[in-house]
């Protein structure tokens, strides 16, 4: 509670703040400066969707605040559209071109990304500038400033129709964040592999952020218009964009703070520039911010290393700069790369992302209590276990090139069963559980699901079709709390369409996912650790994790890759007890292992497999003693 | 032109191969490369001899890039190298633009600009130097990487870093080489280009976007893709400026990197990774 009202007083502080300046400011020109930092506060926490939660150096920003600038001013001119109607359109018609865009780009990860992005800002650019009927090319375009309900919005009223745009942007940033959409877009920058195991689906949260992102630098465009009531396409090119991206990440990626901070640093820039004596100041403040974080550096390391002392080298060139340039207007990029290039190496988190870690230390406050825990048969209903064929392999092949890793297996689980899967190294098990769970396309052979057809090749689908799985090798994700981990990866909890999210409608859902995550928690003895970081629980601790998030999939059946690898006897014997519990619900449960003990302790039948082809099948007793399994294992009598 | 883009695109390639990155400041790259060659032959160095002094500026920048942004980024397991990259290429377009002003100059050549014609197809000389320069650096290079133990080097990097680490082969110098080879690749792209458009800061901008659409389309680890790439968008360049206008120049080589990305994510002559866990 103490934390909320920190973070809200905050919050509302500097709302205040903003919207009161107006009243003792009059200046034109500062009031000119504030408005365009609203505007680019905006366009900034848009852009922080892709670059910050998403992780992908996004290129185009520019270009939807473009779009938006001329969608909105052609609307008032051409078409007489008032200022809402026109604010709307911008934000739809990207909402539009940014699916578009992001439908075959986020296919892409990385240097394809940026470069897919950078071509669209460029290509857009170009339109704008062609398209001379329309737009009047290079001539550039006059917009006169429609009323608000028959009010004539002077400087001071615009600025407030910006403010509160800004206020009410980012009320529904952080309510999405805060849902379910927020921790998915944490949890496929850490793992994209298992959120969509977890059926999460990568690629539609990945789609819906970069076009809302996109809507948000629409938004920003048309405010933009009515603040300049000229346009030219030129404003919109590369140099915008790499300065946008100075400011989310000078401002601290992942942090709505960080994205106004930013604005109001790329917008203050070239005042500070054009005087000369506050550039020389700033750059010397600059460089003892640097040179102090070297000696910081020097202090905690014995090890000397250019990391550190790169922005110092970059902050002396400001300085040196500062006093020996006569024009710095004209040396403006270098500035800014050079800043640019400091803030990156030296505070890779930014200036919230540092203040936030500072504050954090100060007021040491405790977590939102949580929910108590849901009773268990809500969360993972009993189910019957009747013994029929749940999950049918039918002369199922996966070669890779000349290997044929799964040569023909046909393997029937039964529901209600612990059916385990043996074999030597390189005997094709995972490769099997690969395929079943959809990471692989077969080459051949069938796979049925309660005698029906399971998708091919689709992690997402499978999980759809109530198959959850562990990974041999975790695929947490590690930035998020354990309690996280599961609350991502429910079914059937998150109901709510993003728009009502948005509006902050989905928080009985989260105290509901809460409870139920909980529950689930307490089945594998995790529920102490809840609020702590996936990466930093134990090596046991998080190999039971993972088995409570797939749990959390409420699965028919559940597959279980190599559980007990690395765990130390205590937890060996911890999770055969789990596990036991979990089939005691009636889930079907298919274990790879090679730990013996645990293999025979829980499986009511275990299949060999060896050189991709099933070997021996039975009860784990009569296994063992089977000779074929025995050469497998040890190697052909001499 | 279609053969230069794919020369900018090949540097892509050397640096991908070994680092997973990619310079995004080529452009700025090429553009430095050629002015520095530009004030070479104003000083009275002669052309034949300014050809070698730029490609070692070319590939000291190439280092320069490689140790500033690539290796800090990657020394923090972070995709900052785009960021740095980028920053440099904004770097680099504002000392051109200082240094050397914001025209567009002219580059002299000894080589005649008159065309002649084989097969009915009208050609010139300069064209023909650009093409004998783009294979003879690529040739070489490949047969660099196939035939010598450092080029071997390369592909073990490559393919896996830390194995060829535990081997004695050192990454860091191997990723320090191709961003090295890489400045050189794009000194020669730089001198080639030159006196066909004129140097000035903004062919960077240029330059960038359409390499980088050619190695895109092409795929990451296609020598032989880009050229082909690399004609074809030349060509379509041409058609369009012909039928659509000047301005739309750019138009078909962005058009046909996104389409090509929704459809072959690794490009046309890429392989496709295989996912493991």
């Amino acid at each position: 509670m103490k934390r909320f009202l920190l973070v809200r007083g905050a919050e509302l502080i500097a709302l205040l703040v903003l919207a009161a300046i107006p009243l003792f400011i009059t200046n034109p020109f500062a009031l000119g400066l504030l408005t365009l930092l609203a505007i680019y506060g905006i366009l900034l926490i848009g852009l922080d969707v892709t670059v910050g939660y998403l992780g992908q150096v996004n290129l185009g920003q520019a270009a939807f605040l473009g779009i938006g600038a001329y969608t909105s001013g052609l609307l008032v001119m051409n078409g007489g559209y008032g200022i809402l109607p026109a604010l709307g359109a911008a934000f739809v018609l990207c909402l539009i071109l940014g699916s578009l865009l992001a439908l075959p780009a986020l296919r892409l990860e990385g240097p394809q990304f940026a470069l897919a992005t950078l071509s669209f800002g460029a290509l857009a650019v170009t339109v704008l500038n062609e398209w001379e009927d329309l737009t009047l090319g290079a001539q550039g375009l006059s917009i006169n400033r429609p009323a608000l309900f028959g009010h004539t919005l002077d400087a001071a009223w615009f600025y407030w129709l910006c403010v509160a745009l800004l206020a009410l942007v980012w009320l529904g940033m952080r309510n999405l964040l805060s849902s379910q959409w927020g921790r998915a877009f944490e949890a496929l920058r850490d793992s994209p592999i298992a959120t969509d195991a977890m059926g999460v689906g990568t690629y539609r949260h990945k789609v819906i952020a970069f076009a809302f992102g996109s809507a948000l630098g629409g938004l920003a465009g048309g405010l933009y218009s009515f603040n300049f009531q000229y346009l030219q396409p030129h404003s919109f090119t590369y140099e915008l964009m790499v300065i946008l991206l100075l400011g989310v990440v000078l401002g601290g990626r992942k942090s709505l703070w960080g994205a106004v901070v930013g604005a109001a640093f790329i917008v203050l820039l070239p005042n500070l520039l054009s005087n000369q004596s506050m550039f020389r100041l700033f750059s010397i403040v600059g460089f003892i911010i640097a040179f102090a974080g070297v000696v910081q550096g020097l202090k905690d390391r014995t090890v000397f290393r250019f990391q550190t002392l790169a922005p110092v080298i970059a902050m002396g060139m400001l300085v040196v700069g500062s006093f020996t340039v006569e024009h710095t207007e004209d040396w403006r990029k270098a500035i800014f790369a050079l800043m640019l290039f400091s803030v990156v190496v030296g505070l890779p988190e930014g200036l919230m992302g540092y203040a936030g870690k500072m504050l954090t230390q100060l007021f040491r406050v405790p977590g939102a209590p949580l929910p108590p825990a849901s009773n268990l048969d809500d969360v993972v209903p009993l189910q019957n276990a009747d013994g029929s064929a749940l999950l049918e392999l039918k002369d199922l092949k996966r070669h890779f090139g000349g290997v044929k890793a799964v040569d023909g297996v046909n393997l029937v689980v039964k529901a209600g069963t612990v059916h385990g899967l043996i074999g030597p190294n390189g005997s094709g098990k995972s490769t099997a559980v690969n395929v079943i769970s959809g990471l692989y396309t077969p080459t051949s052979g069938q796979l049925l699901l309660d005698g029906k057809e399971l998708p091919y090749g689709s992690l997402y689908q499978v999980a759809g079709a109530g198959v959850s799985r562990t990974f041999q090798n975790l695929q947490l994700f590690g930035e998020l709390s354990a309690l996280d981990n599961v609350m991502v990866a429910l079914r059937d909890t998150y109901k709510m369409p993003w728009p009502l999210v948005l509006l902050g409608l989905a928080r009985n859902e989260e105290h509901k996912a809460q409870a139920d995550a909980l529950a689930l928690l307490q089945l594998v003895g995790l529920e102490a650790q809840a609020r702590i970081k996936a990466k930093d629980l134990t090596y046991g601790a998080q190999r039971f994790l993972e088995i409570a998030r797939a749990l959390a999939r409420k699965p028919r059946l559940l597959i279980l890759d190599e559980p007990a690898a690395g765990l130390a006897h205590p937890d060996a014997h911890n999770l055969v007890e789990i596990i036991r519990r979990i089939h005691g619900r009636g889930i079907s449960i298919v274990l790879i292992e090679h730990h013996m003990d645990v293999v025979t302790a829980l499986c009511n039948t275990v299949t060999v497999l060896d050189g991709g082809q099933v070997i021996a099948e039975g009860p784990a007793e009569e296994v063992k003693r089977n000779p074929k399994v025995v050469e497998a294992y040890l190697g052909a009598a001499a | 032109m279609g053969l230069v883009y794919a020369l900018v695109a090949y540097g892509f390639q050397l640096t991908y191969a070994t680092s997973k990155s990619i310079n995004f400041g080529q452009g700025e790259l090429v553009m430095l490369s050629a002015f520095c060659s530009l004030t070479l032959l104003d000083w009275g160095v002669p052309y034949w001899l300014m050809i070698p002094l730029g490609l070692i500026i070319g590939a000291l920048l190439g280092l320069v890039v490689e140790r500033a942004a690539v290796r800090l980024a990657l020394e923090q397991k972070s995709e900052g190298w785009i960021l740095l990259t980028i920053i440099f290429g904004l770097f680099a377009f504002s000392l051109a633009e200082n240094i050397w002003g914001r025209d567009d100059r002219p580059f002299p050549t000894p080589i005649p600009s008159d065309s002649f014609s084989v097969f009915g197809v009208d050609l010139t000389w300069l064209e023909v130097s650009v093409a004998i320069g783009v294979f003879g650096i690529m040739g070489l290079i490949e047969l660099f990487k196939r035939r010598t133990l450092l080029g071997k080097a390369f592909e073990a990097v490559s393919a896996d870093r830390d194995a060829a680490e535990l081997m004695g082969i050192s990454a860091t110098q191997t990723v320090m080489l191709s961003y090295g080879l890489s400045g050189v690749v794009a000194a020669l792209a730089g001198i080639l280009i030159s006196p066909i458009t004129t140097v000035g800061p903004t062919m960077a901008m240029m330059l960038i976007l359409k390499a980088f659409s050619v190695a895109v389309v092409a795929g990451l680890n296609s020598g032989f893709g880009v050229v082909l790439v690399g004609l074809v968008l030349g060509a379509l360049e041409n058609l369009a400026s012909l039928y659509l206008g000047s301005g739309w120049r750019e138009a078909p080589g962005l058009i046909l990197l996104i389409m090509a990305l929704a459809l072959r994510p690794n490009g046309i002559f890429g392989k496709a990774t295989i996912r493991k866990v």
